[in-house]
Parts: C-alpha cells; sequence; structure tokens
C-alpha cells in the first residue's frame, strides 16, 4: 500500500489530518510503513508515523541504522520472516491487527507474515483460505505452542501440579494428530510484544520477586538478576533466550543464533525508544507547555524507578493541569479540554482507587489480602513506563472463566489442580490460555499474564494479551466490569485520552 | 535462641474474660472487610472471635485474609484506638489463611475511615540504594524468617526486610556457609474448638524456599538446609511477641 493512502486511512478527522500532515510533513515523506525483511532501507535515528491517535516517533540511539545484513531485519530462517515482521515501527516495534489484514490485502495472503506455523489458526487448515488466518487478522494473534508437560522453569525441573485437558478446539491446534496436550504440546493465542523501550522491561528494582515469594531469579548469561517483565508467560528471561526461542519458532530457523548476531539484535533492541510523539487532539507535540512526553524522555531516563516513592507515574502530562493563560489562549478550547483531559487521566490512573478482587498475583499468594483497595498504579508502577517494577505476572481474568469474555474462536482448557486448590478459582479451572501457569507448572498461576509497557498503545491496538479489548475504550470497559469500579463517563474518556499519548 | 516460659503462659489463648492491653488473643473465624477508603490500602479487616463474641481489628496483619476462606487470628490486644474501623485492635497481629471456607462479606466504611496506608518499617530499599556495611567483628550469627500458618511463602515487606539484612551482613561479614534450618509448629493445638497442626512437610519447605532466596543473592556462598517438627515458642523480637509466629520459622546461621 502506498504510504499516501496509508496515511488518509488513518486520519478519520479533517483537522487531525491537518495537524499530522504537520508532523509528518515537516520531517519529509513518510517513509513506507511496512518494512519487509531484507529489503535493505536504512532506518532512520528518528521516524514518524502516523495512527488514528497522532504521530508515533521511533529514536534509534546511534542511527541511522543501516538494516541490509542486519539480522533483525533479514530473513534468516525458511518462511522468509525476520524479527521485523512482527515488530514493526509503525506498530510501536509490535504488530497491529488492522496492518495484519493490510498485509493480507496487499498481497494476497501471500506474506510470510502469515506463516502457517504461527501466522494461521492452525498448520492443518487450507492456507489460502482467509478464514483460517481470523485470529491474526482480526484480533493480532499469533499461536504459541508451548510443551506439555511442563518441563524446566528458570533451568529446574518442574512437575506441573495440575492437568490439563481440552473443552474445545475450533482450530484443531490441541486435538489434531501431532498437536495438543497427548501430543506432548499447548496451543494458546497471543498479541506481539513491542520490542522497543527495552532497559524498562529489562530494568531490576528489587532483588526479590514478592508474586512467587522468592528472590529474583539470576541471568543464566551474566548472573544478575531478571526482571521477569519480557513475555507473557515469562518464559524467556534474557534478550537472548527471547531471541533463540522466537527465531526457532516464529522464523523457522533451523540454526542457533551465532553470538554475532545475537549481540546485533540485542544491541538494536537496547537502541529503540518508541512512544506517542503528538496529538491532533492535543493540538501537537506532547513534549509542550510543560509535558515531557514522547520517545526521548524515555531515551534519556533511568529506568525501574516506583513511582509511588519518586516520580509519579504518568506525571509527564502534570503541566497539561495548569496550562497558563497565555498558553491557553494558543490552543482552541477543544485542546485545551483535550490537554486537561489527558492530565485528569493521569491522576484518576494514579488515585482512584477501587476493590481488587480474585486477581492471583496481587489478591494472592502476596499478603495484600482479597480484596485490596487500589488504583491502576498498583500494578503499573513504573515511572515513564506503567509496567511492574517487580515480576509482572497478575491475573486480570483476561483469559479465563468467568471473567474472561466469551470467545468461541479460541481453545478452551479444563485445569484440574492436583494439590492445593487455586486460590480463587477452585480445584477445576475453564481458560483459554493458562499464561504463566505453562512456564511455572503451578496450578496457582493459571490466567496470570505478565503486565506490559504502556507506551505507543495508540499503534498497536488490539489490546491485553488475547486482544480481547479491540480499542483503548475497549481496555477501559474491561476493567470497569472487571472490577466493578464506578467510573464516571468522563473518567473513561479521560483514561482514553492519556492511553492515546503514551 | 531461647525458649521463653513467660512467653508460653502468655500464649494461653483468653476465653470470655475481658480482654487487657497486651494480652494474647487467638482464635479462628471468617474475616469480614470493611471498604473504609482512606486511598491505597486502607480498606479494614475485622474478625470476630467466637469464644468471646468481640470483634477485632485484625487489619495490620503483614499478611491479611481473603474473605473466601477462615483465618487464624493471634494478636496482642493494643490501646490503639477503635475509631479507624470501629472495633478495637489487634496490634501486632498475624492473620493467616486457613483451608476452611467463609461466606464472604463486606461492610460498607459506615463513617469509619480506615487508615491511610504508610509504608511498614520492615521494607526494603531499591536496589540502587547502597546498603551500609554491617560493623564488625564478625562471628556467628542466626537471621529468622517467619511464615503464615502452614505456608512457605515468603512473606512481602517481612521476610524480605529480613533477609536484605541478613545478606547485607552476610557479604561483610564472609561466613564459610548458610546452615537454613526450617521449623514447623506439628504440635497440635485445639483454637476454637479446632485442632490445629502444621503439616511437617512444611518444615523442609521453608527450609527450601528460603534456602534457593538465598542461593540467588549470595551465588557463591554454599547453602544447607534442615528441618525440624514440634517448634517451641521463642523471644526473638523480629516474631513481634506472637508465640505462634516465633514458630513459624526458618533460622539462616551464618558458620564461620
Amino acid at each position: 500500500m502506498a504510504a499516501a493512502d496509508r496515511f488518509r486511512r488513518s486520519l478519520p478527522l479533517a483537522g487531525a489530518a491537518l495537524a499530522l500532515i504537520l508532523a509528518v510533513g515537516a520531517r519529509g515523506n513518510a517513509p513506507d510503513r511496512w518494512w519487509s525483511p531484507g529489503e535493505g532501507r536504512v532506518l532512520p535515528a528518528s521516524l514518524d508515523y502516523a495512527n488514528d491517535h497522532g504521530v508515533l516517533r521511533t529514536l534509534v540511539v546511534g542511527g541511522p541504522l543501516k538494516t541490509r545484513g542486519h539480522p533483525f531485519f533479514e530473513p534468516l530462517g525458511a518462511n522468509g520472516r525476520a524479527c521485523v515482521t512482527c515488530h514493526q515501527p509503525a506498530d510501536a516495534m509490535s504488530l497491529s491487527a488492522r496492518t495484519a489484514q493490510e498485509r493480507w490485502d496487499a498481497t494476497g495472503g501471500m506474506d510470510p507474515l502469515f506463516a502457517a506455523i504461527d501466522g494461521s489458526n492452525c498448520p492443518i487448515l487450507p492456507q489460502g483460505d482467509k478464514a483460517s488466518h481470523s485470529l491474526l487478522l482480526e484480533r493480532g494473534l499469533f499461536r504459541i505452542q508451548r510443551p506439555w508437560p511442563v518441563r524446566t522453569f528458570n533451568g529446574q525441573p518442574v512437575a506441573p501440579d495440575f492437568t490439563i485437558e481440552i473443552v474445545r478446539d475450533p482450530n484443531g491446534c490441541n486435538s489434531a494428530p501431532g498437536y495438543g496436550p497427548n501430543a506432548g504440546n499447548v496451543s494458546v493465542y497471543r498479541r506481539v510484544r513491542p520490542v522497543a523501550n527495552m532497559k524498562y522491561l529489562l530494568a531490576v528494582g528489587f532483588a526479590f520477586d514478592p508474586k512467587q515469594g522468592y528472590a529474583l531469579p539470576l541471568d543464566p548469561d551474566d548472573g544478575k538478576p531478571q526482571s521477569g517483565n519480557l513475555m507473557a508467560d515469562n518464559r524467556a528471561g534474557n534478550l537472548r533466550l527471547q531471541m533463540e526461542d522466537a527465531s526457532s519458532v516464529h522464523l523457522e530457523f533451523a540454526r542457533a543464533l551465532t553470538p554475532a548476531q545475537i549481540k546485533r539484535i540485542q544491541d538494536f533492541e537496547l537502541s529503540i525508544y518508541t512512544a506517542q510523539q503528538s496529538s491532533p487532539a492535543a493540538g501537537g507535540g506532547l513534549d509542550t507547555m510543560g509535558a515531557t512526553g514522547g520517545p526521548a524522555k524515555l531515551r534519556d531516563s533511568q529506568p525501574g524507578a516506583l513511582g509511588s516513592i519518586g516520580t509519579p507515574v504518568w506525571s509527564e502530562f502534570a503541566a497539561w493541569d495548569k496550562i497558563s493563560p497565555e498558553d491557553a489562549a494558543k490552543l482552541t478550547p477543544q485542546k485545551l479540554a483535550f490537554r486537561q483531559s489527558v492530565a485528569r487521566g493521569a491522576r484518576v490512573f494514579r488515585d482512584k482507587t477501587f476493590l481488587i478482587t480474585d486477581s492471583a498475583g496481587i489478591n494472592s499468594r502476596m499478603g495484600f489480602g482479597n480484596p485490596v483497595r487500589n488504583s491502576c498504579v498498583f500494578c503499573h508502577n513504573m515511572t515513564q513506563m506503567g509496567n511492574d517494577v517487580a515480576p509482572g505476572q497478575v491475573d486480570l481474568g483476561t483469559t479465563t472463566q468467568p471473567f474472561a469474555d466469551p470467545w468461541d474462536d479460541l481453545p478452551l482448557f479444563r485445569i484440574t489442580c492436583l494439590g492445593q486448590p487455586h486460590p480463587h478459582y477452585g480445584k477445576v479451572i475453564l481458560t483459554y490460555d493458562p499464561g504463566f501457569a505453562l512456564t511455572s507448572g503451578k496450578c496457582a498461576d493459571v490466567g496470570k499474564i505478565t503486565l506490559q509497557s504502556m507506551r505507543g498503545l495508540a499503534a498497536r491496538a488490539p489490546y491485553f494479551s488475547n486482544g480481547l479489548a479491540r480499542d483503548l475504550r475497549g481496555v477501559v470497559d474491561y476493567y470497569e466490569r472487571r472490577y466493578n469500579i464506578g467510573y464516571t463517563e468522563q473518567e473513561k474518556q479521560d483514561l482514553v485520552n492519556l492511553m492515546s499519548v503514551l | 535462641m531461647r525458649t521463653l516460659v513467660t512467653l508460653a503462659a502468655l500464649a494461653l489463648p483468653l476465653s470470655a474474660q475481658a480482654a487487657e492491653t497486651g494480652d494474647l488473643v487467638r482464635f479462628v473465624s471468617c474475616p469480614v472487610y470493611r471498604d473504609a477508603d482512606s486511598g491505597k490500602k486502607s480498606g479494614c479487616w475485622l474478625a470476630t472471635d467466637p469464644g468471646s463474641g468481640q470483634r477485632w481489628d485484625v487489619s495490620q496483619s503483614p499478611y491479611k485474609p481473603n474473605w473466601d476462606f477462615a483465618v487464624l487470628v493471634e494478636g496482642r490486644v493494643s490501646a490503639a484506638s477503635a475509631d479507624p474501623c470501629g472495633a478495637p485492635v489487634l496490634e501486632p497481629v498475624r492473620t493467616s489463611i486457613l483451608p476452611d471456607p467463609c461466606t464472604r462479606h463486606m461492610l460498607p466504611a459506615e463513617g469509619y475511615k480506615g487508615r491511610k496506608f504508610v509504608l511498614p518499617p520492615r521494607n526494603i530499599q531499591p536496589l540502587s540504594v547502597a546498603r551500609d556495611t554491617p560493623p564488625g567483628p564478625y562471628a556467628e550469627r542466626v537471621f529468622t524468617t517467619y511464615f503464615e500458618f502452614d505456608r512457605d511463602f515468603l512473606v512481602y515487606q517481612y521476610d524480605d526486610y529480613i533477609i536484605d539484612k541478613a545478606v547485607t551482613w552476610v557479604r561483610a561479614a564472609k561466613p564459610k556457609k548458610l546452615v537454613v534450618t526450617g521449623f514447623a509448629a506439628t504440635e497440635p493445638e485445639t483454637v476454637t474448638g479446632q485442632m490445629l497442626a502444621e503439616r511437617p512437610e512444611v518444615a523442609r519447605e521453608r527450609a527450601e524456599s528460603i534456602a534457593l532466596t538465598l542461593r540467588r543473592l549470595l551465588p557463591e556462598l554454599p547453602v544447607e538446609t534442615k528441618w525440624e517438627l514440634a517448634a517451641k515458642p521463642t523471644d526473638d523480637p523480629d516474631a513481634d511477641t506472637i508465640p505462634g509466629q516465633s514458630q513459624r520459622r526458618a533460622e539462616i546461621r551464618a558458620i564461620f
């Protein structure tokens, strides 16, 4: 798709279009949004892409980067994919469902993105049929096949304290020959996590994992404590393990990455920062009128700070609470109201408390109690990023009954705890994705999914690990019905506006 | 560590007689959550002693109840005001979650404000904050961690604080090895008409849990494990004068 077409498609409002033309146009024509493996483009030191909420900026420390021959950008395996296939700069180094749809339309489904291994609902389905890729096209989900029984966690053998049975298998990848627990594997479906702002996701604030009740595990490569915040199910504790897992599975790379390839990929992943940079609704840059939004602040700040004892989470926008009359006069009433809404949203995020109930990782096994009153920032507590300073394995109920929304197109598993029942679900659990339990082997961890960064949300819908929220409002609505928070309509909009500028 | 006869005497449960400040209260009941709202973590936990009918404010426990399950309450009668939650206060206090199911119940705030959250005294600094080197001379020393009834889970803002102190000291003292001894209170006791005893296995689980943590924090140091049953109460200050808490422990002994 031509860049201009993509640009027009992403701007639903005429006013927004004008603002974005100014924002992007000032940098010249935005390059093609889609980065194909092996195309050899140069990744600029600063790269802007428009989305529905404004412009996302990606910064490459030490850039520009020649991608020709770079293992992040070159197709390494049999299926023609590279890391960049699923970690696109325009999508905040993740992949939106919309981008997947556009690739289908542009290539008739022939793009390596739709590789049978995980870019389809199951390899046994007819790969030419669009319906066989519905989970990726509609909710941005890739198939993740985990070993069953769980074998090791942090280098230790694991004997799972639960059994797993298939209640429903709409795609065949948990019951067809070669697939499913009886064949030694379990398939779940998850969103792509962003590969950017990594120093924050790797940062370690404290020596303990209070949710698991141990000191943090040590990195097998450097002996330092691991953050536990990389993967949805915490199956890889450092970037090497993550990229080895991804290259062998998603890229179908038959050989091992070389040390030189690992270093180049790691160096790149540690050099890239991304965040929303400007917003037409705010009337321009997110680093204006006292605010410090955008990726430069991320690049230049120390990672791992706990907002409650330092710089409050999302205080980047505190200045918009008190915009001077002189600055206010430069804005339309709508743009002034939007900026004030963002600042309010940050306060709602930090200060609006509600009863958190039945969420393992919060209400158990830690001693906070069930219920406990707190706010969004209880878990989204890292300054500037909104991920958890501690390893963020928490069960919000997004993948597990009775809290999860019904999804007829996802497999449904019946988990039976063999020892102690789950502290909130009991002995038998129905889940679409056992999450962290597929890594730890513990029934108490069923449904836990690692919190992720909140940066660049505007560029990478849908949200949550199984894509249940189609847009930012869907995120707020899920929390509202899950915890009966009682947000006012204004508070919901304030939170949406806040998330749209991160 | 010595066993105190006086502590054992204090461990006798109060029944119907009026409780005085400092008295030990121990009972099993279903917890009630009062939705007081003075901000984060400000809600109240209440529990009624079936023996006396007295409802207590047990909110100050380092490990708090789950409203779906009974709790073993162990605490001392405090002179603190009943104003925050609408019940006299047990402090220090412990609330261990038991497997017996309860009907969950929540009271509205009813004008009670709860307590505005303040960091407990036992909280650890981020790793970015340098620890002071403990002064020598260094000799064999024991640090003790404590647990909920029948569990081996490291208690947040309690055990992590104690282990952080221990590790800081060990790094300075450089002992030859550590020996972790897990204890379990396996002698049956009747509390609120219910026979309570910890599983014998939890002694080993505690030792191994703490040993795993120490191996991660001090990877160069050998860590051995032992375990003992029928644990007796001790007078270690970190058990906060709760005899039952002092029994549910793991000791970290630094050997030179």
